[in-house]
């Protein structure tokens, strides 16, 4: 985890928000660092976590989480984190196998129309269940979810995924007291459409609706840095304690082996 | 008109708040809700987009027992199975059967959070349908509606404001927790009323107008009383007397370019040298003047 990135959004292992719902989005950048922070964060509390990993291989996960002092396969083992490797799903709902675990998550893929309902049971079974045998008791559950988006290129509709991203808000944040992180992704410029009904700004616009907290990132708009990799726009949406509705605030970041740093505009260690 | 709207709507009555992404209307449909309660009047709630307990934060006293919350967030599809009110029991019949269910001698507001979640998944001809007949059935004294305009088609829009009585879209404002409130009211007499205000929320929910001049920040608009007057109580004497106020206008000043100047300046006096110019065979003599169509 990113310690910046905990005191900006007052969040430490220890003491964080309940029932929030995190949106993540990139418009031509990419925002899958800030899911690794979250995704050591809440192992670190010693959350129970859901992790629907649909871009990238348990190892990569597992790989940079070794980098940033967690290790997945330990959590995993405990039964502290519950991960599906969508990658590897979707090969087996495609060309069924006889060793497959005949887990229907990815079963939406036979017929996108249907919907992500079967996904959704995959989450809830995952967020209640507390396993046969766990010695340790877990925290509030977690779903985090890499990412929205391409589910919406393996079918599913935008609906689909927004009555997806509802139903998992209302069992994980308002009925367990979990938290939910989620990554949308944008690929072009952010237009004035008219009501595109199928589009990754739709979708991201749905989410936002949704959300109690969201994190925007994106490149400079002077251009490439060698320096500073982006900036990151975060926005409360809830009415917090001090009666404030959205609140938001701009950083930059840089990305480095072992993490990222934040600073506001204009302080990158490089420049003063 | 805000506050007019705030105070109630006639029987009848269809306000749909209109918000997007950047600015959610929800803060001002629970002021509205907040308004509805302590007017004693049952609130029906068709939740389907945030919980109770979200729904309701803030929402104090007494009067939130004449709050009544249709669960419609926990499971709008049918996906589970104890479903609450599904999205697709949204028809005249579910829904005066659902407002029934509470006795009270008013009829009821029903209040939907949102429209928007129930157009995703039921046709707008369907939902524009439902919205006119409990409008004229009587069973509901005014409805209230949230409405996402950025997740729909503009048409689709349109074509659901068109039933309302009154349209509120709201949009962040220039300066901290203030947003700024378009408001179009169609009475009954078909009178158009349009107006835009500024406004925040306090933490009570109630709705605090600001003055539209406290944002117009580049122009200052004083008011008479507050000018005063800097010629007054001076040692020394800055005010002119009317000879002098006339010397004054009369003054010609050096580099102001008026008729006697240009008169002066271009007939040269008699006795002054003449230009004589013989063009010889290499040079391009125009006639013509080329300062000719300049205005001096």
């Amino acid at each position: 985890m990113f310690t910046e990135l905990n005191s900006i959004l007052n969040t430490t292992p220890d003491s964080f928000t309940q029932g929030e719902f995190v949106l993540l989005s990139d418009r031509r950048s990419d925002a899958s660092f800030l899911i690794h922070h979250f995704l050591s964060l809440y192992l670190r509390a010693r959350c129970k976590v859901l992790f629907l990993g649909l871009v990238q291989s348990f190892n990569h996960y597992s790989a940079i989480s070794q980098r940033l002092g967690v290790s997945l396969t330990q959590a995993k083992e405990k039964g502290q984190l519950v991960f599906l490797e969508g990658l590897n799903e979707s090969l087996s709902v495609l060309i069924p196998r006889e060793t497959d675990t005949g887990s229907e998550a990815m079963g939406f893929l036979r017929d996108p129309a249907v919907g992500l309902k079967s996904l959704y049971e995959f989450v809830r079974s995952g967020a209640t269940s507390s396993g046969v045998g766990e010695q340790e008791e877990w925290g509030p559950p977690v779903l985090l979810v890499d990412d929205l988006s391409v589910l919406r290129s393996l079918g599913a509709s935008v609906d689909a995924v927004l009555d997806f991203s509802h139903y998992c808000r209302a069992t994980v944040c308002s009925q367990l007291q979990g938290n939910v992180v989620m990554l949308a992704r944008c690929d072009g410029e952010e237009e004035e459409d008219d009501g595109d009904d199928e589009g990754s700004e739709r979708l991201l616009r749905g989410l936002t609706h949704q959300c109690s907290l969201t994190l925007h990132v994106q490149g400079l708009p002077t251009g490439y840095c060698r320096d500073i990799h982006g900036q990151v726009e975060v926005c409360w949406r809830r009415r917090r304690g001090d009666g404030r509705c959205t609140h938001k605030k701009l950083f930059q970041y840089k990305v480095h082996d072992k993490g990222a740093s934040f600073f506001a505009p204009g302080t990158s260690s490089a420049v003063l | 008109m805000l506050t007019e709207l705030l105070q109630g709507t006639e029987a009848g009555g269809f306000l749909i708040i209109q918000d997007s992404a950047s600015y959610s209307g929800r803060h001002l449909l629970k002021s509205f809700i907040n308004a509805a309660l302590n007017r004693e009047e049952a609130v029906h709630v068709l939740g389907f987009e945030v919980s109770e307990e979200e729904l309701t934060e803030g929402l104090i006293g007494s009067p939130v027992q004449r709050l009544h919350f249709h669960n419609a967030y926990s499971d709008p599809l049918g996906w589970t199975d104890q479903p609450g009110f599904t999205v697709h029991q949204f028809c005249l019949e579910e829904l005066t059967r659902l407002v029934k269910q509470t006795s009270h001698p008013k009829p009821a507001t029903l209040v939907i959070d949102s429209l928007s979640w129930i157009l995703r998944h039921v046709g707008a001809p369907a939902v524009c349908k439902t919205l006119q007949q409990l409008r004229k059935g009587g069973a509901v004294r005014a409805i209230m509606g949230l409405l996402h305009v950025d997740m729909h088609q503009r048409g689709t829009v349109g074509n659901v404001c068109h039933l309302a009585t009154s349209v509120i879209t709201v949009a962040p404002g220039t300066k901290g927790d203030e947003a700024v409130a378009k408001i179009t009211k169609r009475s009954k007499s078909g009178k158009v009323v349009q107006d835009e205000e500024f406004f925040s929320i306090k933490t009570d929910l109630t709705v605090v107008i600001q003055s539209m001049s406290s944002q117009l920040g580049h122009k200052q608009a004083d008011p008479e009383e507050s000018e005063t007057d800097p010629t007054a109580n001076l040692t020394f004497n800055l005010r002119l007397s009317n000879t002098e106020r006339e010397a004054k206008q009369k003054l010609a000043l050096p580099f102001v370019f008026s008729k006697e100047k240009k008169t002066a300046l271009l007939h040269s006096s008699p006795g002054s040298g003449r230009i004589l110019y013989e063009p010889d065979a290499n040079d391009d003599y125009d006639q013509e003047d080329p300062d000719d169509d300049l205005d001096v």
